[in-house]
């Protein structure tokens, strides 16, 4: 097994791991829809932020290993993983995300202000992919840049971009009068 | 100015004596979107405006008005 694949792996493990902390913190409160609908609304709109920062934060892996780091095959790993990341917070962006939970919690939880914001953060990921894309593109003029490497920038200030302003528009709606 | 979709929901919710949280179940979204239509912060579809109104028994327009 190489070591693309434990990446791979390990990234879908963290990933359950996740889902499987949320679902059991919650396994003993016995709550409406409407009341879960509002529990993990607010809990979305408090993770969004500390999300992206994960997301970024994992880029200095990449980067380390762009600029010739030791142990490669762990930085693989690392890479691997972050493409798994990549794929469930894009798939979570597009979707109404909360895939394990009941189908009319999810409903609720994707009401109309959520997907207004969910595409105000599409319409921000977009301009920032395209502004990176822009940004790659000038590189290119002064510096060898690799597919992947021009992939990976695009898709995370993209993805980051995106997850980011989502959680601000959410926290910002949950916030009072 | 620009023009903006002004309302009077929070009066009426208070003179039917209804909290955030027990608008939205009866319109079917959540306590969150009910606090921006409040706040102006979100405009709600047509969908959602005429749900709102039903729900406070008012019309649209006694509910909802354009700013200028």
């Amino acid at each position: 097994m190489n070591a693309f694949t434990i990446g791979l792996l390990a990234g879908l493990a963290a990933v359950l791991l996740v889902a499987g902390i949320a679902k059991y913190r919650t396994r003993n409160r016995p709550m409406s829809v409407a009341a879960k609908a509002e529990y993990l609304s607010k809990r979305r709109a408090r993770m969004l932020p500390a999300l992206a920062v994960i997301f970024l934060s994992q880029q200095a892996s990449f980067f380390s290993q762009m600029s010739g780091g030791e142990h490669v095959s762990a930085e693989q790993a690392k890479i691997s993983a972050w493409l798994v990341l990549s794929a469930v917070m894009l798939f979570a962006l597009a979707t109404k995300g909360f895939w394990f939970e009941r189908r009319e919690v999810r409903d609720l939880v994707d009401d109309e202000n959520t997907r207004a914001n969910r595409n105000e953060a599409m319409r921000w990921g977009f301009l920032f992919a395209m502004g990176s894309a822009i940004g790659v593109y000038i590189l290119t003029m002064f510096d060898t840049v690799t597919g992947r490497e021009a992939t990976h920038i695009i898709m995370s200030f993209g993805i980051a971009a995106a997850i980011l302003r989502w959680g601000v528009l959410e926290r910002r709606a949950h916030r009072s009068a | 100015m620009p023009e903006r979709l002004a309302n009077r929901l929070k009066e009426r919710r208070a003179e039917l004596g209804l909290t955030q949280a027990e608008l939205a179940e009866r319109v079917g979204v959540t306590r969150k979107t009910v606090n921006t239509v409040e706040n102006l912060v979100f405009t709600p579809s047509a969908t959602l405006a005429i749900k709102l109104a039903e729900a406070l028994e008012l019309s649209v327009e006694q509910l909802f008005w354009i700013e200028r």
